[in-house]
């Protein structure tokens, strides 16, 4: 059977007269809060002012101006967290719905084959852009527009990284994808895909094949485990599980969740998304599991609440410590330890503490782990000469995304860690405008 | 007071309407089937669609009609190029009879609107043959292009006298004069339908008006083919020029005949308006070609609400009552001056009134950007109150008027050294001592 009905497709975001009835609630503020909320400058004020003047055109040229991921942001942005938390609307009733304004105006550009993008100037000096993720493709865009020729070399076999390989296809789908990549191909930008850096072919060896500056944005792509024992059949990563439901396996990998019981491991946007897809696919029971309670799941409150109202069994305060595995090997169950809320902790909440002896199976034929990502333990070798910090994040200026390598940027979560898809947009931005004043510098010189 | 005390009824040209809402002359009256419909839903007459006496054929232009949309409120007007009725006059005639058959209390109305003389006395005679318990001469439907009828008529007022003449000399049933707004004083044309012996006034019909232009093909809207032409506006647009036309007439010390007020009513408050200012019945299309008949339940109920808060009991009380305090502005006592005053508690800190004073009154609010919060500085409130409007917190913004001591601030001169190099001859001429434009 095809799940392509329920699973593969987003559902529709507003048209054209419920974005207008959206702008006309816009309180149009002075000096707009919602503007300052966005980590990208996306500068909703200025679109939402737009489209109640009838503006179309000019808030789809603002957007893509800002933010050539607009569609994207819109569509996954933690928007009650960014500039819909900042909306004066607030006061009187609700928020206006900033991100699926967004969406709309960059949905109805594909739509209307409205270009926005232009290039301005021809320059000569090739950039090479690791990575095809939020960060890569929003540097790539910014320096194909001031007319650098630009390269993306990317790992896997389709561009978009996390976009493509890390959300599930029913909160972001390929279509969507499809229309906003084009944007920046229509820039110029070339993709090689299956292209990637290692110890062999390394980051600084791109400055030396005729590219005069590189940007790396691989991304985390290793997922952090609970324990070393991790191959064991029916446990994945959520890495691993996102990517198999996006690289052509759907309907094989939905046999295995159908009518199983699923448990989550996580409390995140990604644990959300897995719980998701487990439901989609139609498992039997999909429980999360994740040791503190409710309020501190650092998932968004909507996807919390849609997760409980999708049948999701919440497994609060409960700590997974071991798998048990039956004969075959196979899994079976996940051991979990109940916990209590003790004093707050780093991350400012309250901090699970085991209780002793209540330790309990839970059976489940599959389990995902998604207590997030980080850097691959081989990537040191990918580029030597660029300075780390201790979790193999690469350390930058965060004004210019300048590495302790001359001509060498990074960005996004290889630097930030795991972080939103605008922030990475906005780590594009930065290095895209440093590695063109660096570059014009260099020519002067 | 216990509100079935309340009397929403209301005598007009000698006629009691259970209530003062009257369906007007127009698609929403244009079959028997449908003013049914509206007498079961509580309005308490017609005015029947203008009757045609089969001596032309009417083809209405397709498509009819344009909306008006203002942002996402939809139908704030309707641009409308219906003729008049397109129904044999047997038709009409019969659902005439049909209407007083099963609703005899209902009070029904013919619309007529002749090319001669002769046509309109046919016209009257065959309505009041048929039941009609009034006339109401349509002098003022914006569509006819042929001189001598529609608003063409309600510009030459001779000729309003003397169709009305002729249609009093045929008919003993009381005789309604429907005026166009499409001219400046509307006095004038119902001083002359009085002389030709109308009983009473109905205002304001269309108002003249191009509602939309096609972008693509360039047609103004409604696009009949390719063509687009000036007619009707009607609708909430056009309340304020409906409530100006009727005031002036309930003012107007000549006419003194009843009023009947059409033009953009949709809510009680909308009528009591038109009532406050002299209207003694209220008719209603557009409001019914958004929402349906059904908006008359919620004008019964909050009318009668109002009148119970208020003590009022019988409607024709209402009539006219805030005519006394309607005066022309050089009545205004200019001594005594106000200034917004803001009760900050409520303020969402959205920065609307900083935008609107800043760029269109008197640059009299400051900008916190870090509370978020404006601040005024009351000697340069000009109390235009336009900080008011767009404030989105109601309540938040009002008016308090200021000690007879207080003077506004001057407004602003940028550079005082420039006076120096003014040319100018000082005004001495004689004049008026008061503005009296």
């Amino acid at each position: 059977m095809s799940y392509a009905d329920n699973f593969s497709k987003m559902q529709k975001g507003f048209d054209m007269g419920q974005a207008i009835a959206e702008a006309d609630r816009c309180l149009l503020c002075h000096d707009a809060p919602c503007s300052k909320g966005c980590p990208a400058d996306t500068d909703p004020a200025s679109f939402i002012k737009k489209l109640r003047f009838r503006n179309v055109t000019g808030a789809i040229r603002t957007i893509k101006t800002n933010n050539i991921l607009g569609g994207a942001c819109g569509v996954l942005c933690p928007t009650a967290e960014l500039c819909e938390k900042e909306c004066s609307a607030t006061g009187i009733g609700q928020p206006i719905a900033i991100g699926k304004i967004q969406r709309f105006l960059v949905e109805h550009a594909h739509e209307t084959g409205f270009e926005v993008v232009e290039k301005k100037n021809q320059r000569s000096e090739k950039v090479a852009i690791v990575g095809s993720g939020p960060a890569g493709l929003s540097c790539a865009a910014e320096l194909a527009r001031e007319g650098f020729p630009v390269t993306v070399f990317e790992a896997r076999g389709e561009p978009g990284g996390v976009l493509r390989y890390g959300v599930v296809s029913y909160r972001f789908d390929m279509d969507f994808l499809a229309a906003e990549m084009a944007d920046i191909k229509k820039l110029g930008v070339e993709f090689k895909c299956g292209s990637s850096i290692d110890s062999q072919n390394k980051a600084e060896d791109l400055l030396k094949n005729s590219y005069q500056a590189v940007f790396l944005a691989p991304g985390l792509w290793d997922a952090v485990r609970l324990q070393e024992k991790k191959d064991i059949k029916g446990l994945y990563g959520s890495v691993a599980y996102l990517e198999a439901l996006r690289d052509g396996q759907l309907d094989a990998f939905a046999g295995k969740i159908e009518n199983k019981t699923v448990a989550v491991i996580g409390g995140g946007s990604v644990a959300m998304d897995c719980i998701g897809a487990a439901i989609r696919l139609g498992a039997k029971d999909v429980y999360l599991v994740y040791r503190r309670s409710y309020t501190q799941m650092p998932a968004e409150e909507d996807e919390k609440i849609e997760a409980l109202n999708e049948g999701i069994h919440f497994l609060l305060l409960n700590q997974p410590i071991d798998y048990v595995l039956g004969d075959d090997g196979g899994l079976k169950g996940l051991k979990l330890v109940r916990t209590a809320l003790g004093d707050v902790d780093a991350s400012g909440r309250r901090s699970p503490v085991n209780i002793e002896g209540s330790e309990w199976v839970l059976p489940a034929d599959l389990v995902i782990e998604a207590i997030g990502n980080k850097a691959d333990d081989q990537s040191p070798a990918w580029y030597p000469q660029v300075k780390l910090n201790e979790k193999k994040l690469i350390q930058v200026d965060p004004d210019t995304g300048k590495t302790s390598m001359d001509g060498i940027f990074a960005g996004g979560d290889i630097v930030r860690g795991p972080a939103l898809v605008v922030n990475a947009v906005q780590d594009g931005k930065v290095a895209a405008l440093a590695i063109k004043a660096y570059l014009s510098q260099k020519s002067e010189e | 007071m216990p509100k079935k005390s309340i009397d929403l009824s209301i005598e007009f040209c000698g006629k009691t309407f259970k209530n003062p809402f009257l369906l007007s002359s127009s698609p929403v009256s244009n079959s028997a089937e449908m003013v049914a419909r509206s007498f079961d839903a509580g309005w308490s007459g017609v005015v029947f669609k203008t009757l045609n006496s089969d001596r032309l054929k009417i083809t209405h232009p397709s498509p009819r009609m344009n909306a008006f949309h203002y942002g996402a409120k939809r139908v704030v007007g309707v641009q409308n190029v219906e003729q008049i009725s397109d129904r044999p006059l047997m038709d009409n005639l019969a659902d005439f009879l049909y209407l007083k058959k099963h609703y005899p209390e209902h009070v029904l109305i013919s619309s007529i609107m002749g090319f001669s003389n002769d046509e309109w006395a046919y016209l009257a005679k065959v309505s009041e043959d048929n039941g009609a318990d009034m006339l109401e001469l349509n002098f003022s439907c914006p569509h006819m292009c042929i001189e001598g009828t529609g608003h063409h008529v309600g510009k030459a007022f001779d000729l309003i006298e003397r169709f009305t003449t002729t249609v009093k000399n045929t008919v003993s049933i009381p005789v309604i004069a429907k005026m166009t707004p499409n001219i400046t004083d509307m006095t004038e044309p119902a001083i002359y339908a009085k002389q030709g012996g109308a009983d009473a006034i109905s205002a304001i019909n269309t108002v003249s008006g191009i509602s939309e232009v096609g972008l693509e093909d360039l047609v103004p809207k409604p696009n009949i083919f390719g063509i687009g032409a000036v007619s009707g506006t009607s609708g909430p647009a056009i309340k304020p020029i409906g409530l100006h036309f009727i005031a002036d007439m309930a003012q107007c010390e000549d006419l003194a005949i009843p009023l009947s007020g059409i033009g953009g009513i949709e809510t009680w408050i909308d009528a009591l308006e038109y009532i406050l200012l002299g209207a003694s019945t209220i008719q209603v299309t557009t409001g019914i070609m958004h929402y349906g008949y059904r908006i008359v339940e919620d004008m019964i109920e909050g009318l009668s609400d109002f009148m119970a808060q208020r003590g009022v009991t019988r409607i024709s009380d209402l009539v006219g009552k805030a005519l006394p305090n309607l005066k022309t502005t050089d009545h205004f006592d200019l001594g005594r001056q106000g200034v917004t005053q803001y009760d900050l508690d409520k303020c969402v800190g959205c920065g609307q009134c900083y935008i609107v004073c800043t760029d269109a009154a008197g640059q009299a609010l400051e900008w916190d950007a870090e509370k978020r919060r404006p601040s005024l500085i009351e000697d340069k409130c000009l109390s235009c109150m336009l900080c008011s409007f767009v404030c989105p917190v109601p309540d938040l913004i009002a008016f308090k008027e200021m000690p007879v001591t207080w003077n506004r601030a001057e407004t602003q001169v940028m550079d005082k050294h420039l006076e120096k190099e003014i040319t100018l001859e000082p005004f001495t001429k004689e004049g008026p001592n008061e503005c009296t434009c």
